[in-house]
């Protein structure tokens, strides 16, 4: 549908206040870093110069740039596909649910309404391994929990952070995904003989899978870019660099080793990540596969 | 032998909403079935019941002399067509046609064979490899049809498989399903709410209303001795003209001036029908009543002249004539007719049963 603006000014004043938004908080921003990726500073910002791509040339170079990479998508992986398990197993037990349908759905919900940050403490308390009831029970079934100590633990404390959130909204998508299949479908799996498992396996998770390739990407986004607050509230990208993710790293070392260079084309190379994502993500909802 | 029996076959949900009262039906080996009555009479409940989608909470399901009350819906041996066919989307013809049989354990080049076998008799054997959703109304139809037969069961189950075609498809895929059952000679339960459908398919029809079964028998037998005025006006097209009356001394009264003379020993409030077709035009001076026009239908091959009874009450009653051939009365001009005793039926108003 097109609309026809009498005057020319009207539609611009309309779209003002977002492309104030855009402009202030992202594209600024954006082409600051741009620029200071080409700069060295010192500490304090109170000169610089400029140095060419040495920035870019430094940080493909540094093995813990490699690392944080590695960290990034072993983390980005873990989560999306833990995520999705999950909640995948909980929408098809809330859709067999007759009795209180609506209660368990909205119960399954509410996590995705706790900011980042403070779904991070919560799960930093249940872990702490001096008080928190989960690292004390692991104790006394005998696993030593330390996740300040142990590279593994921490990774897993921040996957577990990290998914518990995203679980929320994956169960939406496939929910709303299991209610589209057709009943008809599965009870003509079921005169042709196939047991409940069966069916899942070969009639249901085939049509959820539109559905399945768009939460992973989402979530792969989700993993990437906006874990943060979990991280920094949990680890710190801790110990040594066994969570460092590429977003985590950008903070840690523009704003606490107060390499703004390094940090800035640490930065432009994620928003390179982020364009390559995005492009996957709307050619695919361009394509998406529908069944009728 | 008989097929299948339904004794005594109840469904109550558990809201206590009761679908199905109670069901009596003996269908013979290679029988053909069919199920009909108006959307929400239960005919869909009771076909799913025998498939085993439906719980039965009353009464016994025989399969071949076994009770299969609790038994899967894989372990019945029935195949089923459903109204949107559910073909799966996501397989190819063969996929569709040969899930059943994998799922049976089957060996793969006995598959093919029974799969290649099913698809030359429906003519798929081009479309093998084709997604259902390559495919026009028709082809999913034989698909779904050909996925019922691949697996030979004991009973074939049709949920109103024609309603998603166009009319002049769904006259071709009707005499197709028909031959198919003959051929195969496999015992069929077909539920339909078209009238036409249940009349041109059946061996026996049960006309169903509101989960009880009005009338058990062939197509003609309805046709000819409707046991219900339910089932007088469900069968034949345009439906029967019915109308409340009296039995009295004189004969049957339409209204208080006009009698149709006839010795019953009845007296009382009845139903008097006579369908359409079994009126004549006649000169004035034999006439029964008179119409007076105000539409006529012209089809071609039949006329259907619709009107109301001049019978000097106030209200008109409704009556529709049919005519063989072209005609072109005057509206609101009277219409003569005769209404032979021997088209007459004649039902009591309150048993609602036969007389």
């Amino acid at each position: 549908m097109t609309v026809t603006f009498p005057q020319k000014g009207l539609p611009w004043l309309l779209l003002l206040p977002q492309l104030l938004v855009t402009a202030i908080f992202f594209l600024w921003p954006a082409e600051q870093a741009l620029e200071q990726a080409f700069y060295q500073e010192d500490a304090f910002g109170l000169s610089r110069e400029f140095v060419g791509l040495e920035n870019f040339v430094y940080l493909f170079t540094d093995p813990l740039y490699y690392q944080s990479m590695l960290t990034t998508l072993v983390f980005s992986f873990s989560v999306a596909i833990m995520g999705m398990s999950v909640a995948l197993f909980l929408a098809v037990m809330a859709d067999r649910v007759i009795r209180g349908k609506l209660t368990y759905q909205t119960l399954l919900i509410w996590p995705y309404a706790v900011a980042p940050a403070l779904a991070g403490v919560l799960w930093w308390i249940l872990f702490d391994p001096s008080m928190g009831p989960i690292a004390l029970w692991l104790g006394s079934a005998g696993v030593d929990w330390n996740h300040y100590l142990d590279g593994n633990q921490a990774m897993i404390l921040v996957v577990i952070a990290s998914t518990w959130k995203q679980i929320s909204y994956n169960f939406l998508f496939f929910l709303a995904g299991l209610q589209a299949v057709p009943r008809s479908l599965i009870e003509a799996a079921s005169i042709d003989g196939a047991s409940p498992v069966k069916r899942f396996w070969t009639i249901v998770f085939p049509l959820l899978s539109p559905t399945t390739f768009f939460l992973l990407v989402v979530n792969l986004v989700y993993a990437f870019f906006e874990t943060f607050g979990v991280i920094d509230a949990t680890t710190k990208g801790g110990p040594g660099q066994s969570t460092n993710t590429l977003v985590y790293k950008v903070f840690e070392d523009g704003f606490i080793g107060l390499d703004l260079g390094g940090s800035a084309a640490q930065s432009v190379v994620l928003m390179a990540i982020v364009g390559v994502l995005t492009v996957i993500q709307f050619r695919f909802i361009e394509r998406k596969v529908q069944y009728s | 032998m008989s097929d299948v029996v339904l004794k005594n076959i109840g469904k109550t949900y558990l809201n206590g909403f009761c679908a199905i009262p109670s069901m009596d039906l003996t269908i013979e080996e290679g029988e053909f079935i069919v199920l009909v009555g108006p959307s929400g009479c239960g005919k869909s409940t009771l076909l799913r019941m025998v498939a085993g989608l439906e719980s039965i909470t009353q009464g016994d399901l025989l399969i071949k002399g076994n009770k299969v009350n609790e038994k899967e819906p894989a372990d019945r041996d029935i195949a089923m067509v459903f109204q949107n066919y559910a073909l799966y989307p996501h397989m190819s013809v063969y996929g569709n046609m040969s899930y059943g049989l994998k799922n049976r354990g089957t060996s793969k080049a006995v598959i093919a064979e029974k799969v290649n076998a099913v698809a030359t008799m429906l003519g798929l054997e081009e479309l093998l490899e084709r997604k259902p959703r390559e495919l026009s109304g028709g082809q999913r139809q034989r698909v779904a049809m050909g996925r019922a037969m691949v697996r030979d069961p004991k009973v074939f189950l049709f949920d109103e498989p024609l309603s998603n075609l166009d009319a002049k498809l769904r006259v071709q895929m009707r005499m197709e399903i028909r031959q198919l059952q003959r051929k195969l000679g496999t015992t069929t339960l077909y539920v339909t709410h078209d009238q036409v459908e249940a009349m041109t398919l059946a061996d026996r029809l049960v006309v169903l209303n509101k989960g009880v079964a009005e009338q058990i028998g062939t197509p003609m037998d309805l046709y000819n001795k409707p046991a219900t005025p339910f089932v007088a006006a469900f069968i034949g097209s345009p439906s029967m003209n019915l109308f409340d009356a009296n039995l009295t001394e004189k004969g049957v009264s339409l209204s208080e001036s006009l009698y149709l003379p006839l010795p019953h020993a009845h007296r009382g409030s009845i139903v008097w029908g006579i369908r359409p077709e079994h009126l004549a035009i006649v000169d004035e001076q034999d006439a029964d009543f008179a119409l007076e026009i105000l539409a006529v239908e012209s089809l071609g091959a039949e006329t259907l002249v619709h009107g109301v009874l001049k019978d000097g009450s106030v209200q008109g009653k409704a009556m529709v004539v049919r005519l063989a051939g072209p005609h072109n009365p005057e509206l609101n001009s009277l219409l003569w007719l005769s209404a032979p005793a021997t088209h007459w039926h004649i039902f009591d108003a309150i048993t609602q049963q036969r007389l």
